[in-house]
């Protein structure tokens, strides 16, 4: 057994520290007051740390017997002799050693700067700060120094602090004090955002989602003094708020739905449940220590099992997939020691990331080189967790599911894997048969003797085979079979094997359904040692080490030390005592990370810029003190997130302005001070979530399985459109990031996400301009707009730019008849509704008039006689046309239907008709020759149902190759002309208006109206003038207006939040 | 407190925290300006064609008359087999004739008789080493700098992160995959690992679409576009004002103009039709064999003029992995790639781009001296080789007309400056004024660099001029 211990410290010593201390901390935040003569302590022993102890001090085998632990040591040097002579720097072999770059080896140098500070303190003597101890344990241990740095001192709150007069009026909570206090002269806060773009704030910060209509004029017109406060607390009271901030979570915890690790990537069915427990438990507002216990140790809070699973059993055991998030192979094709140890340490590495904010990881290897974390720190961390993850009696993702299934389902399911385990005996002695068979065949190649002797060899355990043996088959490597290569031997054999995996599939098809969670348990009394692995390769375990917790956040000499076993306990109870170590009052770490978490989120920065590494490499607090208080009082209120919401809402900090002010500028440009709320642009999945939102096509439905993702034409992963739930329950699959949700920087999980970035490139632009997705939902806002156009008064339209008229369309759709003795049309009659797709006499059909009656591009039905369906067509000029075309019937019922083409033109010279056609369950062309026309004049295509009204859909596409007088060819196809009703010009500017409101979440003023108006005009206009360009079916205003609706919602005021 | 007072102590205070060197890691880069190398580059751009599959390079650039002499004797050297089943150990010369070529004299096999034109102007690399058999484990190793190691970003995109892009109207890591499908491990070939998805490698695709929404939907193009994005621009404009002009929302204005230009000069640099007569012959694109790959050579060209930072060719599956027929199949892929991948190297040369564009062939791994059994002897082939094989580079700094290294006497194992994909990497790092080592990106708090901080050199004696001290 090895003990951890702390390095002694003499009593001299310790006051010193004390002293140290006080200047360490002024340093974190000034440095100023101590004087630059460097010491060893301070200066020197970090630069060696990070560079040479590894090898000279940190590890028993020293290299050249040197250790540079203590200036004492560094005198008495190793083998090549004194490492330093004080006062003299080119006379120390270390600075030759550094100087030449002979050391450290590998490419990681010593810094000009680092060799500086050591000159200068070999030239000054080699000081020390305080005398050192004659003996000192093994490793690095911890220095007074190490323990000074500032995320692990004790979290202490200070009094709120004095703030200027003129300022007092701002202070609305304790945060504003801490960043006013700390505010340079000439900065305060910016004024008081507006209501309107608070609610809107508050909103996406809370819900992730914008407010509707109703409510936002509710919360702009409520009169009371306390509306404000009443918004957050009815924000935090939605449902909606747990998706928000547990997507945050889910960031942390690596959240996955597959295994990753392998190609294959296999899907992780049941992580899903996690997702809902972590949405649940921000709902709730679960305190965040119980949140954090039961995560890391649910099951043994859960206690044994007795009959079904209790409700509360099942929220427990739910909690611990936190511990199944890291990507694991193990389960898919990659079942090796590295694999299964990567998940251990990737575990260990959310765990230490997520709530320790620091990157524990380092010390897999060896001392951490800059943090105070030694090696057996980290395999004392992961001790707390080999009861439940030990690489050499390791547990598959399959292993670690618990059922949902009640005592019934198992009985059926047992008599189910009893048949398929049958089956697979079966298929064991199958194959060994044929294991034998490939042997034989293998040998056949093969003469007597060899023949023989290979075989004795090959079924010789290898263990036990004679050298010639050994030989033998290394000579013949093609013997070495292997049921891994049987398939290569006897193709025919492994063929029938899978025959029985598919008897065994198919029995087990016949389990009851059953739900599954994915969780992290021990095995029963599984209490196995854990060796530290030397330079973290599992093949060297050197001595064991005990869970603890990591020695430099407890207390000096306080190490807090974990029971191998807790006897009241039916699991080993390691975790619990960890995580009970994690939520004490005393950790240092675990609140400030948290409540830094949440003012990370809600002012796109965190009080330490860099949230998961609280270490030296990471940044220092811009305001400790706040973040102490804050860590303080989240503990003091019982861990409750959403109290800190509050607090942080309330502040006139987080309800300042956002805008730009150059005076603030001047002084704070990056807005270190906080002189100014942040312009964040919205998470990748709010975007999405905004873009179903404001088509009021969100599908409010929570929890539950992932909605699936898949490749499109282009190779791109996307959301199938028939899929709007909320963007957190599209599924996360590692190797299938959706294309949409990436660009905008949603992690793709490989451990899990610190922090996201926030991306600004042209990619993102390119799939906003093109993207089908967006345009998708650009038509459906439009659609939305069509349907629900605001009233706009008459006076107000006056002066609005007007919309080019409705073009003047080549074709018209109607009924009528054609007059036999006239050769003359009698009556065209427009038809009056356009489903979108055809023309008809009104929404129902049949018509109660008209009965059947209806026209497409390409043909339609006529009604009984007298109701004969016509396309008109409107000749634009003068000129000579020609016509194809071909009449169709398809149907053996009825007569078939008549097809005429009648010209107005013609008609006037006595002869309207210009061809004359019947089909009946057939087709026919239809030609006419040459005819002139005049503008105006008119070509009617006009079909009856001859005598019998049955029957009669046809088909008959025609084309008209117009020449005009003046010289242009010009072609008007009946199909791609066709075309539905424009719209009343009039109810375009509410369609404007309904579109800002939906998007922006407030009316256009004046000028963004008729901006708009301008825009449609123009599009319209070119429209006319481009009539190919208009896809099938959607007329010139839609289109106009699908286009309008795409730059808002591509627009800055939609994806960023003021 | 003033003002300058508390610049200082924050500035102090970053110091402090970081009491290592000054290396590019010190803010999180969020776009792809152009950056400064950390010494004088060589190279300001680089394409690779990558081989999948691990060429036969005793076959191809490595000639080994040992192997020949000893052709169906046993070998006595280990071997590791990756297909047991078709092992044996007898040696297979190969079939194939070497001759010398050009003023250094590099011998090549007559299956590249175009390669064979431009070993005056490459550095042939005959002792890499991955020590691994497997396609993947060495393909990432390639690629990320670990073997096997999934999850880390690609050579191009470290440099990416570096250097930023000379262009920013063209996606500045490029991938050009093959009609056929994609190679074997697929699209974590380009992966940005736990970089930003900003240094994602974009796939060129084979076919239309070639980049996924540059183009406008028909009903878009043209006038109608130019409309929609002025009416955005004014509707941002004016948000911008009532901002008070935010340099984040101006950053997004900005790539919506950056999007606009990008679709004129992707689909201009996609025009092989502006190219000569003369230039089309020399890529192959006259004949049907060599049309392909010639066309995604030329098409590299006409990137990596236009600013485009690295450009990387794959083929579809793994076509040089020729465990079977290695007679007939070997000399199939290298009629397809041999004509395009020289003339890739004389183009560049005429316009005199080579000397700051790095050109590299190579696979993964190479191949056994010994036979793979397939039944029928002329069907035989060799297995995997991770131990030694060839790749060769030109341009950009790197020494022209020479051999480096060697395997062997009958080319199974590298013994001679055996070079690593670590120290390739970080050979290619020095050649854009990179110190590998040097260029750390943060990731989980971790400083992470290309090589994983595994043993790695800068490959001096191939470089022309040996990198600047740093």
């Amino acid at each position: 057994m090895t003990t951890i211990r702390i390095p002694g410290v003499t009593k001299t010593v310790a006051a010193t520290f004390g002293i140290a201390l006080v200047l360490a901390v002024a340093g974190a935040t000034g440095r100023s007051a101590v004087a630059d003569e460097p010491t060893f302590e301070r200066d020197i022993r970090p630069i060696l740390r990070a560079h040479c102890l590894d090898c000279h001090g940190g590890v028993e085998e020293l290299q050249g017997g040197l250790d540079l632990r203590q200036v004492r040591l560094m005198q008495k040097g190793g083998e090549s002799g004194t490492a330093i002579v004080p006062g003299d720097s080119h006379s120390s072999l270390i600075m030759e050693r550094i100087r030449s770059k002979e050391m450290p080896p590998g490419e990681i140098k010593v810094t000009d700067k680092e060799l500086e500070t050591l000159t200068a303190w070999i030239n000054g003597g080699a000081k020390t700060a305080r005398p050192e101890p004659e003996t000192i344990p093994p490793g690095l241990g911890i220095t007074p120094e190490e323990r000074a740095f500032w995320s692990l001192q004790p979290i202490r709150r200070s009094p709120e602090p004095a703030v200027r007069a003129d300022q007092e009026s701002r202070v609305r909570s304790a945060i504003d004090t801490f960043l006013l206090a700390q505010m340079p002269e000439g900065l305060s806060f910016a004024e008081d955002a507006d209501r309107h773009t608070l609610i809107l704030r508050a909103h996406f910060d809370l819900t992730g989602l914008p407010p509707s209509a109703e409510l936002l004029q509710q919360w702009l017109n409520d009169p009371s003094e306390d509306w404000y406060m009443r918004l957050v607390d009815s924000l935090l009271a939605s449902p909606n708020y747990g998706e928000r901030w547990g997507r945050h979570w889910l960031d942390v915890a690596g959240y996955a739905d597959s295994d990753g690790y392998t190609v294959n990537d296999a899907e992780r069915p049941w992580a899903w449940k996690y997702r809902d427990y972590v949405i649940r438990a921000f709902n709730a507002d679960k305190p965040f220590d119980r949140f954090i216990t039961e995560q890391l140790a649910g099951d043994e809070l859960a206690g044994p099992q007795q009959g079904d699973l209790t409700p509360e059993q099942i929220e427990l055991l739910t909690a611990t997939g936190y511990l199944r998030m890291s990507a694991d192979g193990t389960g898919s094709g990659e079942d090796n020691s590295t694999a299964r140890n990567q998940v251990i340490g990737d575990t260990i590495k959310i765990v230490s990331t997520s709530l320790l904010g620091l990157s524990v990881g380092c010390a897999q290897c060896h001392d951490h080189r800059y943090d105070p974390i030694p090696q057996t720190d980290y395999y004392a961390m992961r001790a707390v967790f080999a009861p439940a993850m030990d690489w050499q009696v390791w547990q598959f993702p399959s292993q670690r599911l618990v059922s949902l299934s009640t005592g019934a389902d198992e009985q059926q399911a047992a008599e189910v894997a009893a048949e398929a385990g049958k089956i697979g005996e079966e298929r064991a002695v199958k194959q060994a048969e044929y294991m034998a068979q490939a042997l034989d065949k293998e040998l056949m190649k093969y003469e007597e003797p060899l023949r023989t002797s290979l075989r004795e060899a090959y079924q010789t355990e290898a263990a036990r085979r004679t050298p010639e043996q050994t030989a033998l088959l290394d000579k013949n490597p093609s013997v070495n079979i292997s049921p891994g290569v049987l398939y290569q031997y006897l193709p025919e054999a492994a063929e029938d094997l899978k025959k029985y995996d598919a008897r065994i599939a198919e029995v087990n098809a016949k389990r009851p359904p059953e739900e599954f969670l994915a969780v992290l348990t021990e095995p029963a009394g599984h209490l196995p040692e854990t060796p530290l692995f030397y330079r973290g390769d599992f093949m060297q375990p050197k001595a064991n080490v005990q869970p603890a917790a990591l020695t430099a956040a407890c207390a000096e000499d306080a190490r807090v030390e974990i029971a191998v076993d807790d006897p009241t306990l039916p699991t080993s109870g390691r975790r619990l005592a960890f995580a009970k170590w994690l939520t004490g009052r005393d950790n240092p770490l675990v609140a400030r990370v948290i409540v830094n978490r949440i003012w990370l989120h809600h002012f796109g920065r965190g009080i330490v810029p860099t949230p998961a590494d609280f270490g030296r490499l990471g940044a220092a607090p811009t305001h400790p003190e706040l973040l102490d208080w804050l860590a303080d009082e989240f503990m003091q209120n019982g861990w409750s997130v959403k109290h800190l919401h509050r607090l942080i809402l309330s502040s006139t900090a987080w309800r300042q302005s956002s805008k730009r002010v150059a005076m603030h500028d001047s002084i704070d440009p990056d807005n270190r001070f906080y002189s100014r709320q942040a312009i964040n642009r919205l998470d990748a999945e709010l975007v999405r979530d905004r873009l179903l939102s404001v088509s009021g096509r969100l599908n409010a439905q929570q929890f539950g399985t992932p909605a699936p993702v898949k490749e499109d034409d282009a190779g791109q992963i996307v959301i199938d459109d028939a899929e709007t739930r909320r963007s957190l329950y599209v599924k996360v699959r590692r190797s299938q990031p959706v294309a949409m949700l990436q660009a905008f920087d949603a992690p793709v999980m490989e451990v899990n996400c610190e922090r996201r970035p926030v991306s600004t490139v042209a990619t993102q632009s390119l799939m906003m301009m093109n993207s089908g997705t967006i345009l998708h939902h650009s038509a459906m806002l439009a659609e939305r707009c069509r349907a629900e156009a605001a009233a706009i008064p008459e006076d107000r339209l006056a002066t609005l730019p007007a919309l080019p008229a409705p073009p003047n369309e080549a074709w018209q759709y109607g009924y009528g008849s054609y007059n036999e003795s006239t050769k003359l049309i009698d009556s065209f009659t427009p038809l009056g509704h356009f489903t979108g797709a055809q023309w008809q006499a009104s929404a129902t059909l049949p018509d109660p008039q008209l009965g059947y009656v209806l026209l497409r591009g390409d043909g339609g039905h006529p009604d009984s006689p007298g109701r004969a369906v016509i396309r008109r067509w409107v000749a634009p000029k003068s000129g000579t046309l020609t016509i194809t075309g071909k009449l169709q019937h398809g149907s053996p019922n009825g007569d078939g239907v008549r097809a005429r083409v009648v010209s107005s033109r013609a008609a006037i010279a006595g002869n309207g008709l210009l061809g004359e056609w019947i089909s009946f369950n057939n087709a026919v062309d239809s030609p006419v020759t040459a005819t002139n026309v005049e503008p105006g004049d008119t070509i009617d295509f006009i079909v009856d149902c001859q005598a019998n009204h049955t029957s009669d859909s046809f088909l008959w596409p025609v084309t008209i190759e117009f020449a005009s007088a003046d010289g242009q060819a010009q072609s008007f196809a009946a199909v791609s002309g066709f075309h539905g009703p424009s719209e009343p010009r009039g109810l375009m500017a509410g369609q404007v208006v309904r579109a800002w409101q939906l998007a922006y979440c407030r009316e256009p003023d004046a000028q963004e109206l008729v901006s708009a108006m301008g825009f449609l005009a123009d599009q319209i206009g070119y429209i006319h003038a481009h009539r190919d360009q208009l896809p099938e079916g959607v007329s010139d205003t839609r289109q106009a207006m699908t286009d309008l609706c795409q730059a808002l919602l591509t627009s800055n005021e939609f994806l960023y939040v003021k | 407190m003033g003002i300058g007072a508390v610049a200082l102590s924050w500035m102090m205070q970053q110091e402090a925290a970081r009491a290592i060197p000054p290396v590019i890691k010190q803010k999180p880069v969020t776009d792809l300006k152009p950056r400064q190398p950390q010494t004088q580059p060589q190279a300001r751009a680089m394409i690779s064609m990558f081989q999948h599959g691990g060429p036969s390079h005793m076959d191809l650039t490595d000639p080994k008359p040992e192997l020949t002499k000893f052709d169906g004797t046993d070998y006595t050297g280990d071997v590791a087999f990756s297909f047991v089943n078709q092992a044996s150990k007898k040696l297979l010369g190969s079939p194939f004739k070497f001759r010398k070529h050009g003023q250094c004299g590099t011998e090549i096999s007559e299956l590249l008789p175009h390669t064979a034109g431009i070993v005056d102007d490459m550095c042939l690399i005959r002792s890499m080493h991955t020590g691994a058999n497997g396609h993947e484990v060495s393909i990432r190793y390639f690629h990320g700098g670990i073997p096997g190691v999934l999850g880390r970003p690609h050579l191009a995109s470290w440099l990416l992160y570096a250097l930023g892009s000379e262009t920013q109207d063209l996606p500045a890591y490029m991938v050009l995959t093959d009609p056929g499908g994609h190679p074997v491990d697929g699209v974590n070939n380009w992966s940005n690992g736990f970089m930003p998805p900003l240094f994602q490698g974009t796939v060129l695709r084979p076919k239309e679409p070639r980049i996924l929404n540059l183009a406008a939907p028909s009903h878009l193009k043209g006038e109608l576009q130019k409309q929609n994005l002025a009416f955005l621009q004014k509707l941002n404009s004016r948000h911008l004002e009532q901002s008070g002009g935010d340099s984040d929302l101006e950053a997004r204005i900005a790539s919506y103009e950056l999007a606009a230009r990008m679709q004129t000069a992707a689909t201009d640099a996609l025009d092989i039709s502006q190219e000569t007569k003369a230039t089309q012959t020399m890529y192959g694109l006259d004949n049907d064999t060599t049309r392909e790959y010639g066309t995604r050579c030329l098409i590299s060209r006409r990137l990596v003029e236009r600013g485009v930072r690295f450009v990387q060719l794959f083929l579809a599956g793994q076509p040089w992995d020729n465990h079977g027929s290695i007679r007939t199949a070997l000399p199939d892929v290298c009629r397809r790639t041999d004509q395009p991948a020289a003339a890739l190297v004389k183009d560049l040369k005429q316009r005199g781009m080579l000397d700051s564009t790095i050109v590299h062939w190579g696979g993964e791994i190479g191949r056994l001296p010994v036979t793979q059994v397939m039944g029928d002897p002329a069907a035989a082939g060799r297995d995997h080789n991770g131990q030694g094989f060839s790749i060769w580079m030109a341009g950009g700094g790197v020494k022209p007309g020479m051999v480096y290294g060697a395997t062997d006497e009958f080319g199974h194992k590298a013994v001679e400056n055996v070079v690593t994909p670590n120290d390739y990497q970080a050979t290619l790092m020095s050649l854009f004024g990179l110190n590998h080592s040097d260029v750390i990106y943060h990731h989980n708090g971790q400083p992470q660099v290309i090589t994983a901080n595994r043993p790695a050199k800068v490959v001096t004696d191939i470089l022309k001029s040996s990198p600047a001290a740093t």
